[in-house]
This record gives C-alpha cells, structure tokens and sequence, in this order.
C-alpha cells in the first residue's frame, strides 16, 4: 500500500489505490473507457504548471480521450472563458451521489460512466468522495490527476513534485493520443 | 411500545397538560422512534450519502471487521450501517456536551436562586422557549422547568447510546432516524443552557441593539493583566468578574476569552473581549499574553497545561469534564489556593464555580506581575526560522494544505507575506511544529506575521423577538425577504477566515436576513472594508431584511431554529405545543431558512445541523465537513418531487427540487453562496418573491459561474417567477431547454404523502 503525501485526512483502511507510476498505461487504461467522464475541481483554475494551466491539461484530456467533463466548485467560470462550456455542473458530492447509480443516465444521458478521472479538488474531500465510490458504486472505476497519491482511487498517480507532475500529464497527454 | 396509562400519566404531569395554553398536539415528550415516519420521509427525498473515512468498524472483539464494498462485519453490520452508527455517535456526543453543559448551569442556579426563580425574557419575548414548547409540550416557567427538559434530554441520550451497542440497530436508515432524534433534543438542550444563561446572569434579552465589543488578539491591552478563559461556560467568568468589580480592579484587568464562554462574556459585561474563535487558540496562548489562563469546558485544547507552561501562564481548570490530571483542591480554603497558584505555581482544578471565580480574581492581579510578555518581533522570526531545512514535513501533515515550508523559508530571509497568508487559513492544529525535526516554532513565528489590529463584534443578542418575527413572518413565507442566512459553528475553515464576513455581507447587501453565531460570528468580524469598518458596523442588527445580527455562542443556535418555529406560530398561528411534526412541515415547505457551518468540526455542529434537518432547514457545510462521512442528498432530476396541496388536498407533482438538500458539503466559498440561494426557494413562494429569490441566484450564478444557472428550468413555474432584468436571455434559454409550466400550488405540504397520524387540516391555518 502506498502512503499518501498527506499523513491527515486521506488515510484509508485495507483496499488501496494501484498507483500508476507510468503514464503511458495510465493513459492506455483511460483509452479502454467506454463513458469516460473528468470531473473537474477549483484548483484546475489555480495551478499553473511551468507556463501551462492546469486547466489547460484537464481540457487536452477531456478532447483527446472524448470524455465528458463535470464542472465542481466555481471551474465552470473558467471553463466558459476558455472556451469550453462543460457537459455538466455539479458540487463534488452532487456528481459522486450521481455515480453511485449504475443506472443513471450520465452527463450526456448515455447511461453512467465506466471509468471517472478527477483533477483539481481538495484531497480531502476528493479522498472522501473517492471513498464513497471505492464502498457503493463497484460498476465504475476511478482514477486521479492530481499530483498526490489517493488511496481511495482505484488508479491514482505517485506522490510528484510540480516538475514531475507536469511531465507526467504531458506523458499521459502524449500517451492518449498515440 | 406504545405509551401506556402510567407514561401517559407522567407526561401529563411532567408538561402540565391541564394548562390550556395551547392544546396538546400529537408527539407531547417523544420517544426515540414517534417521529419516525417523519425522518422516513424526509429521507425519501433526501437519502443518506455515505463517504467512509474508513472502510474498517473496530467497535468489538469480534472484529477488526473489514466492511469494503458488500461484505458484512461478524455482527452482520454494513458499511452503511457502520456510517449511520457514527452518525448517531456524533449526535450523541454533541447533545451531550450541550446537554451536560445546561445541567450544570441549572444545576447550579437553583442552588443559587431555587427552582421557582421565574423565567423573564423581557417585553418583547412571549415564546420564551419554542423548543421545549414545540418538542416535550412544556411552557416552561421556572428554573425547575428548564431542568425537566434537561432530564427529558438525558433520557433520550441513554436510549440513543444503547442503540449504537454492538448487535443493536443495524439499518442505517434506522441510525439516521435517532441521530435526527438525538439532533431534535439537542435543540431543546441549547435552549434550556442560553435562557438558563440569560435569566440567571442577566444577560442582554429582549434587545435588538445590543452593542459592539472589542475582537481580536490585538484588542487586548498587553500592559494589564490579562486572564483569557477558553470554553463555553459562562458560569465562572460571571463570577470572576464581579469579585474584579468588588475588588474595585475590573477597569484594571482585561478579561478575554476564546470560543463561546467569550460571547457570553461580553453578554455579561460589554469591557470583556473576544480574543478570535477556536481556530486561534493554539496561536494566541502561545502568545503568553495570557497571565491567567481559566478553562471551562468544550473545545478546550487537551494540551492546555502545557502550553500554560511553556507561556508562563497561569492555569486553572474549572470543569470535572476536563481536568487535565491536576489536582483537585476544591476543597481547600481560597487563600491556600492562591497560595498554591502563585508561590508554587501550581495548575489547579476548582469544580466549586463560586471558589474558582473567586481564586481566579485575587491571582489575576498577582501573577501579572510577575511576568513579563514579549511578542516574537519580525528579527526574531527570521532567527528562529533559520534551523529550517525545507524537508516539507511540516506541508504534509497541515489538514489545511498549507505550503508552511515554503513560508518558513521566506520568513528565513525576511520575507512575511506568505506566513501571513498561511496565518489567515491556518485552523490552529498545531500539527506542523509538532512534526518539525528542527523544532522550528512555526506558530510563534505566525505572531510576526498575524495582523494585530482591532475588530469588533455585536453583542449576542439571544432570542429573536416577537414584535421582529411579527414584522417578517409574511416576507419570509411569500418570499419577499429572500431567505433567512444563519452562519453558525467553529472555525475548520477550508480558506482565509475573512471568507465569513464575504459571505456575509454578499447576503445582508442582498436584504436577506444573516443570523450568526459560535466562532463564525467572531470570524464574520474580522475583516474591515476600505473604511475600517466590519459588517457590524455596517448593518443593522435587527431580524430583518438586511440585518445581520449574532445571537450569541453555540447554545443560542436554539433561538435561530426557535425563530423558524416562531414564524410558524405567530405568524401562521399553528400551534406549536407538542406539534413537531407539522411545524417542522411547515419550515420545510415554507420557510426559507438555511444555515451555513462553513467550519464545521465538532460533534456539537454535528449535532446542530441534525436537529436543524428534522426541523426542515438545510445545511451548507463546508470541505472539512465532508469527513463527518455523512450527507443528506437528493438527485434533482431523478427525484419525485410529489407534496400535498393542503388546502386542494390533492398529490401535486411539482417537478421543483426545493429544498434541494437538506445537508451538502460545498467546496469553494462561491459554490457555498450559490448553494445558499438556491437552498432559500421554496414551493410556497408568491410569483413576487420567486422573483426575487431568483433575481439573486441568476446574478449570484453570473457572476461567479460565468453563465445562466443550468438548473434555473427546475425553479421557474410559469413567466411570472421570472426576474424582469433577466426576462429576455431567461426566456430563450428556457426555450433551448424545452422547459414547460408547472402546477403552481398554495399550500405545499408532506403531511398526506406518507402515513402519518396527522390529519392534512392541522396545516391549514
Ligand atoms: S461491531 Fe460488528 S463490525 Fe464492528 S468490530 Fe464488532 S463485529 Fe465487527
Ligand atoms: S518541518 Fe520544520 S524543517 Fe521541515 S520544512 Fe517545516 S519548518 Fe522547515
Ligand atoms: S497549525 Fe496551522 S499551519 Fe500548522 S498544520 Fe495546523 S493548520 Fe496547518
């Protein structure tokens, strides 16, 4: 099991996270997606990544790969002046609520999602979220962007440093065009 | 188990039910399971949402027990049972502090006054106690009276406790039921401590303009002795301060405080101070301002006696619920006591309210005098920062986040701004310097980069009254005044602590009425605007549009539900004697009332928001919170939105998810604002006031999510909710939508939707 960056709040019990040190099968995993979806949370409009917002990573995923993208917290706004106007706006726990239904429509009522990326939200809450997945909804499999281990995803990156984080979306990017 | 003739005999004498003030309605004292069917139906809409903060339950021999995904533990409980049960557990902890708390104040001033000392609010307050009226069907009167509402309370929590037992209850909805239970009588527990408080230390009541108190660390005049006391028992401290005032020494003294016994200071005497709200507790005593450092009970810091020594502050402990080890010298004599404290500076526990007060005043002056108290200059951060190595492990245990190894660096080269921007989010853990390995002193160095000015907060003002709720029951109902704002409990804040008072403020400026308490009412004041002034200044403190008053510490959160259940009563004249059910009907439907725990951590707010939801009023709650691992969630789309046209007596199905939560966690400060708005429409609106509860979720939404709410389709019933401003763009988006009109109603109500004894009529008035 791998220990998260943060030591409070994202501890977890017996049933962890693979974490994905190699971008390329990460990317090779989300390719296998049916109904890919992106949620994506506020520090999406906040990082910047040597020049590059992260935002700017969430939009190039959600192209590249074809998967809808959930709008929590205030990104919509940012969203919107970039351009991109998202398949759906919820708060975190409204979107998570949703995907515990397997027969939910989805955010672009074609049935529910198989495979759910999240990037952006508070490791806290991101982890509890992720946790409630983990427990009530077996039907879907997750994975996480940001740049911390967390321990309730089923596919979730290594604990990085900006440098390294960024080289690894860059990695993924490439990985999912290829 | 039905109530048989001997209970039904004790209840009666118990509320006096041959007082006719009101006839009895259905639930008079309710048992853990009477207003089941109630919370079965509030959780139709909104079902529990569970995030386990761990997928183990260790309760029993039995286990661990490993309850991931599907599998049982070896008592047969779920996860989502094991989530409900903590759910309970959190109920009952908070209720008890509360509860525990009002019983030690009635207790002791019957002792003081006996039990027939009479319960007086002032002119202006008739509905003295809307809890205990609405929920056990007591007027209460007397002293004596309160204490029956405690002890109905102290019933109730031993059954809830029972319950959470290995090889007890195991549905989860089960749990929620008596977790809301549990939050109803923490309600009446509150109640009971405040009116207790205000009769017996004649605090403020009946008193819209209570006045301006002085907030913040760099209120304190440093040159004085300086007791702080930290907690949320306003019993010693009433007491200290009037041996000050005998002694002829209080204008010589400053008596702050930390956390709720501070608001009910200042209730008692306007030259007490607030120091800040939890959050700050860690930081300020490590300041050593405090000569004398008194503690009552809850959210008192465990480390206390060590961070007394380390300060050089003198320590005396007035609570048997936290007596840190010390010893007990109740018993002894005051003059040995101050002996004690001041030649062989010993921390002493006092549990005689009367002798600690007493204690405290004769060695305020003395161990003041003895000490001296210099702050952390900004050369002397930079020297103390300079044993940091950057190893990041400071970062990495912050439940804030914060980039503390970065601040500390800076400050090695005499750079402060980005320790003053982690001072502003840090929620005091103390956790950082803990894990340091250089033994850097992070939270002294804060003390070069906190601000030090000084701020202000309006007195609590406890229970709203009549004439106020006279004046706004109609624009409450219709819809005009847009909603009630109540923005209570502690300060776990996810960011800055001035995101209270914004939040604040985006609501008063709006006319809604903004009701605060607990240390966000402290938080709200803590930021000044360009003219130096913080939104006590700037708004009225009346229960009104626009208004922005503080009730008071935690326990006062009672009058803000009291003032919901007013509203039913004196305005819609139901009545409330031993009427739940209907009442909380009523505010569900009919009241736009929600309240806002941006901080929330403890069980006390957990237990807050419980009997908030039983009594229809949605919560907020902020990212922390969402490690409370429980939620009451609907799906909007998904959902049946059917209620009961009172008066047609026919199904409606409404189409309009309102209220859309009844508990939510929001991640960001504008999500939470945009939540609010949305969470203050309901389906008794008029045309006028949907109108004008969307005008501000439209121009909420714009500006801080770019667009047209995506959800405004689920609000609008027909053209005339529409906000004249917006007409244009509104109605061409609902047109791309295929939004259609929806039955308009008059008198929503879930009575009639579920089986319930109560006939459809008892909610027409
Ligand atoms: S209470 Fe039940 S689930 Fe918990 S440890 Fe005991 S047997 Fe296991
Ligand atoms: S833990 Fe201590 S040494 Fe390490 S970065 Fe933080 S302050 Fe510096
Ligand atoms: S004391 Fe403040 S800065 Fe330090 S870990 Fe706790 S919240 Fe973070």
């Amino acid at each position: 099991m791998s220990l998260p960056y943060y030591h409070v709040n994202v501890f977890t019990g017996i049933k962890s996270c693979k974490v994905m040190e190699d971008p390329q099968a990460l990317a090779k995993i989300a390719k296998k997606a049916q109904r890919p979806l992106l949620v994506l949370g506020p520090q999406c409009g906040e990082v910047n990544l040597g020049g590059k917002q992260l935002l700017d990573y969430a939009i190039e995923i959600a192209k590249t790969l074809g998967a809808a993208i959930c709008a929590t917290a205030n990104v919509k706004k940012k969203l919107l002046e970039a351009g991109v106007t998202p398949d759906s706006t919820y708060d975190a726990v409204e979107i998570i609520n949703h995907l515990k239904d397997p027969a939910w429509k989805g955010v672009k009522k074609e049935g529910n999602h198989d495979f759910v990326m999240f990037l952006g939200i508070r490791p806290d809450l991101g982890n509890q979220g992720l946790s409630t997945l983990k427990h009530f909804a077996p039907h879907l499999k997750t994975a996480t962007l940001c740049k911390y281990v967390f321990p309730n995803a089923n596919f979730s990156l290594p604990n990085l440093k900006n440098d390294k984080w960024k080289e690894y979306l860059d990695n993924m990017v490439q990985g999912l065009k290829s | 188990m039905s109530k048989g003739a001997v209970k039904q005999k004790e209840i009666n004498k118990t509320i006096r039910a041959e007082d006719n003030w009101e006839p009895i309605g259905p639930t008079p004292m309710p048992e853990m399971s009477d207003l089941r069917r109630w919370d079965m139906r509030l959780m139709k809409t909104y079902k529990p949402f569970y995030a386990p903060f761990c997928d183990l339950c260790c309760f029993c021999t039995y286990g661990k027990c490993d309850l991931t995904e599907d599998k049982k533990g070896a008592c047969g409980i779920n996860i989502s049972g094991q989530q409900g049960r903590w759910g309970l557990i959190f109920s009952l902890m908070g209720c008890a502090a509360h509860g525990a708390h009002g019983r030690h104040l009635i207790d002791y001033l019957i002792e003081k006054y006996g039990e027939d000392y009479k319960i007086d609010l002032g002119g202006q307050v008739d509905v003295e106690a809307p809890h205990m009226r609405t929920v056990m069907g007591l007027k209460p009167e007397t002293l004596g009276d309160l204490r029956k509402g405690i002890e109905f309370v102290e019933r109730g929590i031993i059954h809830g406790v029972s319950a959470t037992h290995m090889g007890q209850e195991g549905s989860d909805l089960d749990f929620e039921s008596k977790s809301l239970h549990i939050g109803m009588l923490d309600h009446v527990a509150m109640e009971v401590a405040d009116i207790a408080q205000t009769i017996g230390f004649k605090f403020p009541t009946s008193k819209a303009e209570t006045g301006l108190s002085g907030l913040g660390w760099g209120a304190v005049d440093k040159t004085k002795p300086v007791v702080t006391c930290v907690g949320h028992n306003a019993a010693v401290a009433s007491v200290m301060i009037d041996h000050l005032m005998k002694a002829g020494i209080y204008d010589q003294v400053e008596v702050t405080g930390i956390c709720c016994t501070a608001h009910d200071n200042i209730r008692y005497s306007d030259r007490a101070k607030v120091i800040g709200p939890l959050s700050k507790q860690v930081f300020f005593l490590k300041t050593g301002i405090a000569d004398l450092i008194m503690s009552d009970e809850q959210c008192v810091r465990c480390d206390i006696p060590q961070l007394a020594k380390e300060s050089g502050s003198a320590l005396i402990a007035t609570s048997d619920k936290i007596s840190y080890g010390l010893d007990d010298v109740t018993h002894k004599e005051v003059d040995e006591i101050v002996r004690l404290i001041i030649e062989e500076g010993k921390q002493v526990l006092i549990r005689d309210v009367d002798k600690a007060g007493e204690v405290a005043a004769k060695v305020l002056p003395v161990v003041a005098k003895n000490r001296k108290k210099e702050l952390v200059t900004k050369e002397k951060a930079q020297e103390l920062a300079q044993a940091c190595k950057k190893c990041e492990l400071c970062d990495r245990v912050c439940p804030n986040f914060l980039n503390i190894s970065t601040a500390v660096s800076d400050v090695k080269e005499g750079k402060f701004d980005m320790m003053t921007s982690v001072f502003a989010r840090c929620v005091g853990c103390g956790k950082c310097e803990q894990e340091c390995s250089k033994d850097v002193p992070i939270i002294k160095i804060m003390q070069a980069a906190a601000s030090w000015d000084t701020y202000n907060i309006r007195v609590g003002r406890g229970p709203i009254q009549d004439v106020e709720i006279r004046k706004v029951g109609a624009p409450i109902v219709l819809g005009t005044i847009p909603g009630i704002i109540a923005i209570v409990g502690c300060s776990n804040f996810p960011e800055e602590i001035e995101e209270v008072a914004e939040i604040a403020e985006e609501f008063a400026k709006r006319k809604y009425i903004v009701v605060l308490s607990g240390c966000a009412a402290m938080a709200a004041g803590m930021k000044k605007d360009a003219d130096g002034k913080t939104i006590y200044d700037k708004y009225k403190p009346d229960f009104d549009a626009g208004g922005v008053l503080n009730v008071g510490s935690c326990v006062a959160n009672s009058h803000i539900t009291g003032a919901a259940m007013k509203v039913a009563n004196i305005f819609a004249k139901l009545p409330l004697r031993a009427n739940y059910e209907v009442i909380a009907d009523y505010i569900l439907n009919r009241v736009g009332a929600v309240g806002l725990v941006w901080g929330s951590y403890s069980q006390k707010a957990f237990a807050i928001g419980a009997g908030c939801n039983r009594l229809g009023i949605p919560v907020v709650l902020g990212p922390h919170s969402a490690k409370y691992r429980k939620l009451y969630l609907s799906r909007k789309e998904e959902d049946d939105w059917t209620v009961m046209d009172g008066r047609k007596k026919e199904l409606v199905n409404t189409e309009e998810p309102s209220p859309e939560h009844l508990l939510v966690v929001t991640e960001s400060k504008e999500r939470a604002i945009i939540t609010l708005a949305r969470l203050c429409i309901r389906k008794n609106d008029t045309a006028q006031g949907r109108q004008i509860k969307l005008n501000h979720y439209i121009s909420l939404y714009k500006q801080y999510m770019g667009s047209l709410p995506d959800d405004l389709q689920n609000f609008v019933r027909n053209d005339k909710d529409i906000p004249i401003v917006y007409k244009k763009e509104v109605i061409e988006y609902l047109k791309t939508v295929g939004w259609k009109p929806k039955p308009l109603l008059t008198l929503p109500t879930f009575i009639g939707t579920y089986e319930s004894n109560i006939p459809i009529d008892a909610v027409v008035k």
